[in-house]
């Protein structure tokens, strides 16, 4: 072993003396043309959860986001209870046809009737369903050259699954939800599908940092060291270091089940409530790739979803969920419980988004930043970075070239 | 005199909590009812949504351990206004409503030596206070609900609003 010393810029810019797979080229978080691709070749080929059930819990009540970089959608829930998603584009004039973030359907608007999604600009007008119901002066304008039944809005392919999710996928020949979930979620299925969810929380920030960055903070828990309130509550507990992490087909990887210590944290207790099936003060945490993570700490479960918007920016959104049979007490606890560590005032997510941000800062391209490193190997256990490792296995595979060499 | 009262106390309480000296801030709060939190409404989820709920205890606790945890340093700064002060001479209380804008000046929260320095808006909303009045002069804060009209505050804080 050589005295450590700085490195000169031959040294600095020289791959690491590690396999192919335990490094990454910084390129792939600041180069748009990879940006692109990886919109392409992952985010309009990959499942993700839009919005949960109870965003939209009555007929006609609809959710309105965005998917894969800038793709407008609409989540609506139809007369017989099915919510389907469809590209929020009139196939007229391309304007916006639902402006609100929610509502619903059944309240007029100004140029169109109640019950249907209607463009403000010509007042074409969608139902619940996604078919075209009326086109202003249709016979005079189009003399039967045109009809309402070519012009339907682009339904995308949408699953409820998973703690009831709305998941959703922009390519028409994707594989089946279940197949693309490769049994990742069967360790928490319990605690997410024995009985309703309800969700009491939702914030968004769009933040100056490439998605990966964001999603890596979840992947890997080495970083615990940065947080006050988990190394309290975690790694001066026993059993900290044995918990283990396991990758699936398909990039995603779990973090089983641990136990914290809430009380350790001054003003900190122990949390009496969880989920149908948590252990008291249990947490399990799991990563779906490429973008989002559902985090069970005790008494509230954590979804996040990242929506990159470039390769230095990235919308974060983030929703807090309880039983949907909580009493109000219940309820109160579930989200003070959330707001203490993951809330925009909570001790860890504050943390981590500056992190991630300064990481944006340091790789900003022509920066100097070249590789980074993921290399711990520990058994499978909680500092192993085979969270990183199988994230960047599934990114190459589906990008045609090692994340190490882009 | 009883209105004046309830506005240098919230002045006051904007002048400390710029400043970040929490002990006088609390020491502006009844130790024993005081309650904090900072709550809005999302119409994405369509309803109400606290952010952060604290007892005098609680936010001490918070405040008290700010050194240990990794924070965004960029001073706030709340400029309020006072616009409606309700007095309840039984109760020997009054509600007050102010409009508090919170600018945000850069320190060390991202590129320090491109941004530092620079102030911009980090969120609008409005403090309703319940504040106790002891009748010889002195007035305490009881409850303080900073209702947001922002919903997006970036990375957030570590610091009370």
């Amino acid at each position: 072993m050589s005295e450590p010393t700085p490195r000169t810029f031959a040294q600095w810019t020289r791959p690491p003396v590690l396999p192919a797979s335990h490094f990454v080229d910084t390129r792939v978080y600041n180069d748009h043309g990879i940006f692109e691709e990886e919109i392409g070749r992952i985010f309009e080929r990959t499942w993700l959860p839009v919005c949960h059930e109870s965003e939209l819990p009555e007929p006609y009540d609809f959710r309105t986001a965005g998917i894969a970089g800038t793709k407008p959608i609409v989540m609506v829930r139809g007369p017989d209870g099915k919510i389907r998603t469809f590209l929020n584009i009139c196939p007229h004039r391309g304007n916006t046809i639902v402006r609100a973030p929610s509502g619903s359907l059944t309240r007029a608007e100004p140029s169109g009737n109640p019950k249907n999604m209607t463009c403000m600009f010509h007042g074409w007008q969608f139902d619940a369903m996604g078919r075209c119901v009326e086109i202003p002066r249709e016979e005079q304008g189009y003399q039967g050259r045109l009809c309402k039944s070519e012009v339907g809005l682009r339904e995308l392919r949408t699953e409820l699954a998973h703690g009831g999710f709305v998941w959703v996928n922009l390519d028409d020949g994707c594989e089946p939800l279940p197949d693309f979930i490769a049994g990742a979620f069967d360790f928490m299925a319990r605690e997410l599908d024995t009985e309703p969810l309800e969700i009491f929380h939702y914030q968004k920030a769009i933040i100056p940092t490439n998605y990966k960055l964001w999603h890596e903070t979840s992947r890997e828990f080495y970083h615990d060291y940065m947080h006050f309130h988990n190394r309290a509550t975690g790694m001066l507990q026993k059993g900290y270091f044995d918990r283990k992490y396991t990758a699936f087909r398909n990039g995603h990887a779990a973090t089983g089940l641990t136990t914290i210590a809430y009380e350790a944290y001054e003003g900190g207790k122990e949390r009496l409530l969880t989920f149908p099936g948590l252990p008291k003060n249990g947490w399990k945490q799991l990563n779906i790739f490429p973008a989002c993570t559902y985090s069970l700490r005790t008494s509230c479960l954590r979804v996040s979803v990242m929506t990159p918007i470039s390769e230095r920016e990235t919308l974060i959104e983030i929703r807090g969920l309880g039983l949907k049979r909580d009493t109000p007490e219940e309820r109160a606890e579930r989200i003070a419980d959330h707001d203490t560590i993951w809330g925009p005032f909570g001790r860890n997510l504050h943390e981590d988004l500056l992190a991630v941000r300064n990481q944006s800062v340091a790789m900003r391209e022509g920066s100097g930043s070249r590789y980074l490193i993921m290399a711990r190997e520990e058994n499978g256990t909680i500092h192993d970075e085979i969270g990183l490792r199988s994230y960047f296995a599934e990114w190459s595979r589906r990008m045609g070239r090692p994340a190490s060499d882009p | 005199m009883s209105r004046q009262l309830v506005e240098a106390l919230v002045y006051e309480s904007c002048l400390a909590l710029n400043a970040e000296d929490w002990k006088a801030f609390l020491g502006m709060c009844e130790r024993d009812a005081f309650r904090y939190r900072i709550v809005n409404y999302s119409p994405e989820i369509r309803r109400e949504q606290c952010w952060m709920d604290r007892d005098w205890k609680g936010l001490k606790t918070l405040l008290d351990l700010l050194p240990r945890h990794n924070s965004d340093h960029s001073p706030l700064t709340r400029h309020a206004t006072v616009y409606r002060v309700v007095l309840d001479e039984e109760a020997k209380e009054a509600d007050a409503t102010t409009l508090v804008t919170i600018y945000r000046t850069e320190l060390d929260g991202g590129n320090s030596h491109f941004e530092s320095g620079q102030t911009s808006l980090f969120a609008v909303g409005k403090y309703e206070d319940r504040i106790r009045l002891d009748g010889e002069g002195g007035a305490k804060l009881v409850r303080r609900t900073v209702r947001l009209d922002t919903r997006q505050i970036g990375m957030g804080s570590h610091v009370p609003f």
